[in-house]
Parts: structure tokens; sequence; C-alpha cells
């Protein structure tokens, strides 16, 4: 009898690691997401989900880390079918790939469609598959990619980058003066959005709207990589070769570049370091081509994996996560946009009247972005075969064999046709 | 009952020692976890590797189906895959030779009498013990295409024009030849210690009736250290050679495999494709391609060190 009430007495204490496990993972809930280039967007993230927590009786724990590492991350995290609850995935790759591992947030969509308005084209691409009506993720936010100028360079030569043939004329002008403009060639995240802006701007695409036949080698291709070559060899240097996605914030912030492709927070850190010439730095729209202006905006989205032990609250955050998106995008000093139409309405905090920006208005014209992005894919969806050409940089390569005369311009665009080829018919095979 | 027990303990100690004693049974004992650290980390994996190779296995459709040796027949006829291949021999081969060389004049270095040597025999450790990623980041500075040291040291010292400055990481033949320095630098502490080893293992008596022969440095070098000393070199060229073959560090942090895949080598290809894009067949087949170069390049090394011992 002793014996068994010193067990009974034990128990507790011996199942106690257990039960205290057990409440703290139903009381947990684990985000993953990578480190911002806005970095006090971070801050604001982590003390919002802290805060809701708080509210709610949750321990929320926020994970920041490269962007970069994120798939690296997420094969690991599915592998082991353990991490975290929610994963946000950052550029190319994500919820197509992983939707047999993720929860369809159908419901949530159209619950923040209802109040927010239509989810936008860019966010039907980053997160629906069109043959399963399944939504992996939900939209949260893309990075915009404008064009960032010297207005005081462009100005002496009497032009403004308004097209890619702005960008081609002037920028040998500039580059004659000592001021050349910059579009990375080497393999990192940017180059491959600018070079596909490019592409659709002048109507040619890798692949057509039913994201299954491969459509690079055409006449409207072969005249952007012709483009591409007479921009590396009279507006650029030679160095755009090694750039890395840092490398043309270095070039503006160092005062040699005269206009860059990127997003607002080459600008943002410039302000930082270097309010003078932040000043005479400024914003305009993705260049135009002869078909239309469209820039590859880079995608973000927030999945929850299957086997989270905390779905629910998982899609609870979420949906309170939506339903601040002015404070989201205020925290994100405008850099975070909206994919659903109300989302955020004009005018645009921030972006219609910066008190940092000198003059204030400098970044209205971002409040229009919505009209010319799209993502990977266009103009069909994106899958895992348009993400593993952007792995690739094949469309990267092939401009930089053509800029660099390793292939004639011809060569490279049949060249990198029969890799894709390769890439799209092997997943049309998965 | 107690005596019993008393008297037995020792019995059972003195047999137990006696088991522990024969060799046969303390050699496979030690043994054992090395075998089983091979055999799960790196046996399983292969074999894994191969199962998954012959399939269509995906991220995107986790299941198993046998394709046979489609997955490689579509390798091949990716010419990026091609380039990749050859790519990997020059990188593995290049940084070889740098790492062997800068190893041996390291070590020759060492071996003299000079203030400061211990302080030199720490520096040389560290490409060793930094992590790589921290050491590769600083190698991206210093060949930065606006800031690097290197282009304004050579600048500075007027040995080249600031308009013409080399970028490094951004000419095809440049971006290889710094990857495979970086991966050299990295290697060549090992080098050198193999090196002191070697040169420590030589007899005196030896160089010292080769120098009264009248035997000069170089002859002395090449004609009785250095084949002294190559069995144990060619064990440095071994675990060289699997260590460049298969490490994607260097090139991943420093080029990504550009400009135009002219850096891209076996290890990060497999990366991009198994691990980024998700198509884990296909990175599986890639990654096999080490195997047979890695197979063959250690059964030749190994005899060649077999016939230098008999």
């Amino acid at each position: 009898m002793g014996a068994a009430a010193a067990a009974a007495g034990l128990a507790p204490a011996v199942s106690s690691p257990f039960v205290s496990t057990a409440l703290a993972q139903a009381k947990t809930l684990k985000i993953l997401q990578w480190s911002h280039f806005v970095p006090q967007y971070d801050k604001w993230f982590d003390g919002f989900a802290t805060e809701w927590g708080k509210k709610n009786g949750f321990t929320v724990t926020v994970d920041h880390i490269p962007h970069l590492e994120l798939p690296a991350r997420a094969a690991a995290e599915v592998s082991a079918g353990a991490g975290h609850d929610i994963f946000a995935f950052n550029g190319s790759g994500g919820p197509h790939l992983y939707e047999k591992h993720v929860v369809d947030l159908s419901s949530l969509v159209s619950e923040v469609e209802k109040k927010q308005g239509k989810v936008q084209q860019i966010g039907r691409q980053i997160a629906y598959n069109e043959g399963t009506k399944v939504w992996s993720a939900l939209p949260a936010y893309y990075i915009s990619f404008p064009g960032l100028y010297r207005k005081d360079l462009w100005d002496e030569i009497g032009m403004n980058p308004d097209t890619w043939e702005d960008i081609r004329v002037g920028g040998a002008k500039l580059k004659a003066k000592g001021t050349p403009i910059g579009i990375g060639l080497g393999h990192s995240v940017d180059p491959n959005l600018s070079y596909r802006s490019m592409l659709w701007s002048y109507g040619a695409s890798e692949c057509d709207e039913t994201g299954k036949r491969v459509t690079l080698n055409s006449k409207e291709t072969l005249e952007v990589v012709k483009l591409v070559r007479a921009v590396y060899k009279d507006a650029m240097e030679p160095e755009v070769l090694s750039w890395d996605d840092a490398s043309n914030n270095r070039y503006l912030a160092a005062g040699r570049g005269s206009w860059i492709h990127n997003p607002i927070s080459a600008y943002r850190s410039i302000q930082k370091s270097s309010p003078e010439l932040a000043d005479k730095i400024y914003v305009w729209k993705t260049p135009a081509g002869p078909v239309r202006r469209l820039a590859c905006g880079a995608p973000n989205s927030y999945v929850v994996w299957r086997f989270a032990r905390n779905k629910d609250t998982a899609i609870e955050f979420l949906r309170y996560w939506t339903g601040n998106w002015v404070a989201v995008f205020e925290a994100s000093t405008g850099y975070n946009h909206p994919l659903f139409e109300n989302s955020v309405p004009k005018p645009m905090p921030i972006l219609s009247n910066d008190p940092t920006s000198h003059p204030a208005d400098k970044l209205q014209v971002l409040e229009t972005v919505n009209e010319w992005h799209a993502t990977y894919g266009y103009p069909g969806p994106a899958g895992p075969a348009s993400d593993e050409v952007a792995d690739n940089f094949i469309l990267v390569d092939m401009m930089a064999k053509a800029a660099t005369d390793k292939a004639t311009p011809e060569e490279a665009v049949a060249w990198a046709q029969k890799e894709i080829e390769l890439i799209y018919r092997k997943w049309s095979a998965a | 009952m107690s005596v019993i027990a008393q008297a037995a303990a020792p019995r059972r100690l003195a047999r137990s020692r006696f088991t522990f004693d024969r060799l046969e049974v303390l050699g496979p004992l030690f043994i054992m976890p090395a075998i089983l650290y091979v055999v799960v980390l790196v046996g399983l994996p292969f074999l894994l590797a191969l199962y998954y190779s012959v399939s269509a296995y995906s991220i995107f459709n986790p299941s198993y189906t046998f394709v046979g040796l489609k997955n490689f027949r579509e390798v091949i006829d990716s010419e990026i895959f091609r380039r990749t291949l050859a790519n990997t021999l020059i990188f593995t081969i290049s940084a070889q030779i740098i790492g062997l060389l800068l190893g041996k004049i390291g070590a020759m270095l060492l071996m003299q009498e000079f203030p400061g040597r211990r302080l030199a025999r720490a520096l040389i450790v560290l490409p060793w013990a930094v992590p790589v990623s921290l050491a590769t980041l600083a190698w991206v500075w210093m060949f930065d295409s606006l800031y690097s040291v290197i282009n304004w040291t050579l600048v500075a010292a007027g040995l080249i024009d600031a308009a013409h400055r080399p970028q490094w990481l951004g000419q095809e033949d440049l971006a290889m030849i710094a990857v495979a320095v970086v991966h050299a630098w990295r290697l060549f502490p090992f080098g050198v210690v193999i090196f002191l080893a070697g040169f420590t293992s030589v007899p005196q008596d030896v160089l010292d009736a080769a120098t009264i022969d009248g035997a000069g440095f170089w002859r002395r070098n090449y004609q009785i250290i250095l084949p002294i000393i190559a069995p144990i070199i060619m064990i440095a060229v071994i675990f060289g050679t699997v260590f460049t073959f298969t490490d994607l560090s260097v090139v991943y942090l420093l080029t990504k495999g550009g400009p135009i895949n002219s850096t891209q080598v076996l290890g990060t290809l497999a990366f991009q494709v198994g691990i980024l894009s998700g198509d884990v067949a296909h990175g599986a087949a890639i990654c096999l391609f080490l195997f047979p170069f890695l197979l063959v390049a250690v059964i030749l090394l190994l005899r060649s060190l077999r016939r230098r011992e008999i």
C-alpha cells in the first residue's frame, strides 16, 4: 500500500515534463519568415505577434532567417514532419511545390476577399492552383520592382528613364559621363526579376497562359536579348556579371550608378547612410516596352504546414494579420505591397506623403504598382517548373551569354529554350 | 549467500578481462562505432540517393515511381550539367595543385627557425578553423566589384588601370580561379600539416649523406625528400580530392555557380535542383555522378600508394 501510495505520489512528478510539454504545445504558435530588408518591419511584426499571443493566451515565437535559406529550411521541415506552424515563402518556389504538404487556405482567402476586395492576379499566381482549385497559401504581399534613378544626372542629359529604350540611350550617355546604369547579370535574385520584366514588356515570355508550353524562342525574345546586349556594352560596366542582390544598392549608394532596377529598400538604406544623396534619388515605374509596362514582383506568402501542431491557431493569426493591413504597410515603410484590392485605401499612407522623402510625394508613383506587376510564370500561373527556371538562372544566363559574346543572340535563345523545355517536360510528367 | 557472491564476482571479472584481452574481440569492438558511423551517415544516404535517382520522387509529388535510368539521361541531356561536370574536374584539380603547392611552401618555411614561428603556425591553421561561411564572406568582400581590396592595392601600386580592373567573380576564367584559390586557401593548412609530418619523417642521416655528396637544395628536395614522403602526399591528395569534389560551400557563397554557370559544380547544381527546386530524383542523379569519379580517383591513388610501399 505504502509503495502504491508512493508511486501515486510520484506520478505527477514523473509525468509533469510530458504534461507541461503538451500544454506548451497547445499554447504555442511558431512562425518562420525571412529577415526583412526593412529591419523595422521585423521589429514591428515580432511585437505585433507577441501582443496577439498575450491577448489570446498563446506564446508566439517568430524566427527570422535570410531569404535565400528559406527553400532549404522548408525542405528540412517537410522531411522531418516538424518545425514551425506558419512558414513564410519569399521569392520563387514555395506554395506550388509544397501543395501536398500544406493546409488548403481557400476559406481564409475567400474570407479576406469579402472584407478587402478581390485578390490581384499576382496573388493568384503565387498561391492558387487552377488545376486542383487549391489555395495552398495566403498571398501575403509582393515586393515591387520600380526603377531608382539619379534625377540630377538624368536631368543633365535631358531624359527620363521611362522606357527600356530610354534606359539604353540614356544609359549610354550617362556611362560616357562616368555614371553607368546597372542591372545584375550574375546568379542572384534581382536579375531574375529584371530580365523577366524586360521580356514581358516586349511581349515575350518563357511559357504561354497554360503554364505548360514553352514559348521563349520568339522574335520578341530575340529583340530583348539584342537590347540587353546593347545595354550591357553601351550603358553598363562588366562588373554587373559578378553582382549579388546587394551590389546594385551599393553601386547607387557609392554615387557611381545612375539607374538601377530595384525595390525601394536601396533608397531606404541610402536615406540612412547618405541623406543628401537620397534626395537626388527618385523612383519611377518599371520601364515600359513596346507592348506593355510590366515588372516581375517578388512574391511572399504564408503557408500552414499539414504537420503543424496548431493549425487553427495559425489560421486565426493569419486572419488577424490580414485585418491589420494598413499597419503592415506602414511598418514596412511602403515596401510590402498588398495583394487584395482594398487592403490599403488610396491615397496610401507613406507613399502619398512620406515625411522622410524630399519631396514628400517622391514615392507616390508606387500607388499604381498593382497595374504594372506580375510574377514568375506570367502569363500563366507560377509552378515548380517556372520556379526551377528561376532557380537555375536560365533567363539571366541567356542574357549574359549574348551580352558577353559567348553566343549570338539567336544561339543564346535557342540554348535557353532547350534548357527550359527539359525542365517543363520533366515537371509535366511529375 | 554473500560469500558465494563475493567469490563469483572476481571470476566473472577475470573471464571478461580475458575476453577483452583477445584482439579478435577488442578490434571489432573498437572499430564498430566507426563502422556504424559510416553506415548510418554515409552508407544509408548513398543507398537513399540510389533509390531516389531511379524514381520520379519530388517534393511536389512525394510518391515513389520507378523510372529506370530516365533521370540520368535527362541530366546528361542538359548542357548546364555537362559544363558543370567539366567545371567540377577543373575546380578539383586546380584547388589541389594550388593547395599542395601552398602547403609545401608553408611547411618548408615552418621547418626553419625564425622569430614568431609559433604565431605563424597558429595563423596557418586559421583557414582550417574559421567557419567557412565567415571566411568566404570575407573573400566575397575582397573580390567585390566596387570595394575589392585586391583591386585597390593593384591600382594603388600602379599595376593595373582603375578603368580595367579585373572582375574577380564576374569574368568566367577569373571566377573559376577565384573559387579554386579560396578553396585551396581552406585546404592548405591540411597540406602544411601533412608536409610537416612528412618532412620530419625523413631520416636526417640520409639528408646529411646527400649534402656531403654535394646534393643542393633542389636535388635534396626533389630526389630525396619528395620520393620518401610521396605516400603521405598521396593521402593528402585523396582527402583533398574528396573534400573538393564534394564541396559546395565556397562556390555557393561566392558565385552561386555564375557567371553563366562558369563556376557551377556538381554539389551546387545538385543542391539547386534537388533542394531549391524540390526535384529530389534529378538532384540525386546529379549527385551520383560524383561517385564514379571519386571511386576511380581513390582506386588509382591507393594502387599507386601500395606500389610505392612495395
